[in-house]
């Protein structure tokens, strides 16, 4: 069988590279996706089990992901095994490198909050001084906000900020509870604004449900699980890339493809991984540079509800969700640290045992005792792209596959410290002004990478000679090849970065469909 | 002779594995290796083990008919858990149950599994400090904020436990969405 030359090879079926699939297939462009990771039914290769008949309880294999917080021995199998994929970071700078390899990818699983980014993001510089800015501003990529939200089912309330742009939601009228009503007043009397959650909506909120299906209707989408590539090749003569090398995760056979222009989407640092290995759109010399990601500290604050003792909480009482989003340094420098966080807040949980000093009787009393009554809040803050926060390749990891993994360098500052200290003490004031008894307080961020929103490492800019790409994902280098996963952000902000990374391919995706049909491309 | 051969070994296979009816091949019941055995605890010491029995019978013993950490097996779970884990949470777990025994003898002058209600109290008094992030200074008190967690864990997990809270509550199913592997 004589192997297709493909309009556009795409690697990676998450939200970058399903979008760019979904867009360009609808404008007639044939394309090959290629995702290291198996195909699966999502009703059959998912079923109920009880957690006793679980191997280890539900406590998992222990040793199996030592840098994934996220698993359990339920999601076990999701993802990306630790030992067929290793790789590295300094003896005392932990990374924590969280992966999915499954079509579909991180969607499978995310956390779904949807959040525009603003100009304090895309022109960072100009607001503060720090960095670079994007080379694109909010008014290039709203048209695709408008329609990534719609194509995710995202809903929440407007509220006409400008550091949190609105967009078209599927609308949030649910009441608040008494408790998260308090607290919204303890805030807005602060000047702290809130706002009920951004999230995608359904069962499943996925590439795999949402996004691959139209792509895969208009028959001209052809995708290849298991396909684990290697390098993305280039035509000496011409200086283009033609096509990438992979192998067969099953048999390791090694098999190369052909495409007129390749799309990396492989998720932030498998993509800049694959374009190291193969040594391309690196004249700048900051690929892998400037990694960074959003700090979390989780349960930076964790309350009771005092009214809600007893165990079953009155009707109303306690219960739902809300948001914080930036509120500090946005018009000018209010802080001891530039940029700012935002934080998820919520009442009607209970606290985990560990909160509660007993054992014994007098322990389970005070579980009963506090069941549906916790209020917590967690803060996500803004790291700052750095230089020295970089990846390499490291050539002594290798995968099961014999391609070399990555050494991964990152470190948060003090600004991101005192980032975190002033929400800590920001959410214990709310706490006590909503009449809320707080059983701790910290502001022990988790180690990078932990928060699965990496950025940066294969940024856009205007300067070839200090970015990767340019403003339409597109190499400064190599006209032929796009990057579209958030390795292309410049900055990230507090806000999650699906929804940008969403809209992003879009606006990549008309803009390589038109090239094609220029002929430019 | 020999392309031939490869086609005649082709022809051979049956166009579709023929289904089998529900008569053919009916449903077989099977269980689970804990119904007709008992686990047998191999990684941890005898003081140490009796040590952990007792501990976890502290932390979670059985209330008002709801299965305590006995009951549900956890130590004997915990010691298989052990074993199969990492070595620096070996350590922590044997190190802290040898201080449990040793600080026993020291104060009471009997191992912890031999202390009345009193005084392993007075032993487990790490267990009254509020809990914070910063990790505990000392090893035992480390250990015994891993077990509290570990024992309740592995007793709320258990089949016993679950047996019977899921009768009472209709919340308390102990089920959940398993992602089977894909090959």
């Amino acid at each position: 069988m004589a192997a297709t030359k493909y309009d556009v090879l795409i690697i990676g079926s998450g939200a970058s590279g399903a979008t760019t699939a979904r867009q360009l297939t609808k404008k007639g462009i044939k394309c090959l996706m290629l995702d290291a990771g198996p195909a699966f039914d999502y009703e059959k290769d998912r079923v109920l089990r009880p957690v006793y008949d679980l191997p280890y309880r539900g406590f998992g294999k222990p040793g199996r992901f030592p840098h994934v917080t996220q698993a359990n021995e339920f999601t076990a199998a999701l993802w990306a095994d630790e030992k067929e994929n290793p790789y590295s970071y300094p003896a005392n700078d932990p990374y924590y490198w969280v992966r999915i390899r499954r079509i579909g990818g991180k969607t499978l699983v995310w956390g779904r909050a949807s959040w525009r980014l603003s100009d304090l993001e895309f022109k960072a510089k100009d607001h503060d001084g720090f960095g670079d800015n994007w080379p694109l501003a909010y008014a290039d990529l709203a048209p695709y906000y408008d329609q990534a939200e719609p194509l995710l089912r995202v809903s929440g309330r407007k509220e006409g900020w400008a550091q949190l742009p609105d967009g078209i939601f599927l609308p949030d009228e649910s009441k608040d509870s008494q408790a998260t009503a308090r607290f919204i007043t303890a805030a807005t009397k602060r000047g702290i604004p809130t706002t009920k959650q951004r999230r995608a909506q359904g069962t499943l909120a996925s590439s795999a449900n949402l996004i691959l299906p139209d792509a895969l209707a208009t028959g001209n989408l052809t995708i290849v699980p298991n396909a684990v590539v290697r390098e993305v090749m280039v035509d000496k003569a011409t200086g283009l890339v033609d096509g990438v090398n992979f192998v067969d995760r099953h048999s390791k056979r090694e098999l190369h493809a052909k495409a007129r222009v390749v799309v990396v989407g492989a998720s932030c640092l498998e993509s800049t991984r694959i374009l190291l290995n193969s040594g391309v759109a690196n004249s700048s010399g900051v690929l892998g540079r400037y990694l960074f990601d959003q700090f979390y500290v989780k349960n930076t604050v964790q309350a009771i509800v005092p009214e809600a003792r007893g165990g079953r909480p009155a009707a109303g009482m306690v219960g739902g969700t809300g948001y914080i989003p930036r509120f500090t340094n946005l018009k000018g420098k209010d802080k001891d640290y530039i940029r700012g966080y935002a934080v998820d807040f919520g009442s009607g949980g209970t606290p985990e045992p560990k909160y509660f000093p007993a054992y014994g009787e007098e322990l389970q009393k005070a579980i009963a005792n506090h069941t549906g009554a916790g209020f917590n809040a967690t803060t996500m803050g803004s790291v700052l792209p750095r230089f020295e926060n970089h990846v390499t390749i490291d050539k002594k990891t290798v995968d099961a596959w014999g391609i070399p993994s990555l050494h991964i360098e990152a470190r948060y500052t003090d600004n991101e410290l005192k980032m975190a200290k002033d929400a800590m003490n920001t959410l214990a004031e709310l706490c006590e002004a909503s009449g809320f008894e707080l059983l701790e307080k910290h502001d022990k961020m988790v180690p990078p990478g932990e928060s699965i929103h990496e950025l940066g490492t294969c940024r856009m800019g205007e300067n070839p000679k200090a970015s990767v790409l340019n403003k339409w994902n597109q190499s400064h280098d190599v006209k032929n090849l796009f990057v579209v996963d958030g390795s292309s952000f410049v900055t990230g902000g507090s806000q999650n970065p699906t929804l940008t990374i969403t809209a992003l391919a879009m606006r990549a995706s008309d803009y390589m469909a038109e090239e094609m049909r220029k002929g430019n491309l | 002779m020999r392309r031939r051969g490869f086609v005649g070994t082709l022809a051979a296979i049956p166009a579709a594995i023929p289904a089998l009816s529900a008569q053919e091949f009916p449903k077989l019941e099977f269980a689970v290796p804990d119904a007709g055995a008992e686990p047998t605890p191999k990684f941890f010491s005898k003081p140490q083990f009796a040590a952990l029995k007792k501990l976890g019978d502290l932390i979670l013993p059985s209330i008002n008919g709801t299965p305590g950490a006995l009951e549900a097996r956890a130590p004997e779970f915990l010691d298989f858990l052990l074993g199969e884990s990492p070595a620096d949470r070996q350590k922590l777990y044997r190190d802290g149950l040898d201080t449990l025994n040793a600080q026993s003898r020291r104060t009471f002058n009997k191992a912890f599994d031999g202390l009345d209600a009193t005084q392993s109290d007075h032993v487990l008094a790490p267990l009254h400090k509020s809990w914070n992030y910063a990790e505990p200074a000392d090893a035992v008190g480390a250990f015994l904020r891993a077990a509290k967690a570990d024992f309740l864990a592995a007793t709320v997990n258990s089949r016993e436990w679950i047996a019977v809270v899921s009768q009472r509550s209709r919340n308390a199913s102990g089920t959940g969405i398993y992602w089977k592997p894909v090959e």
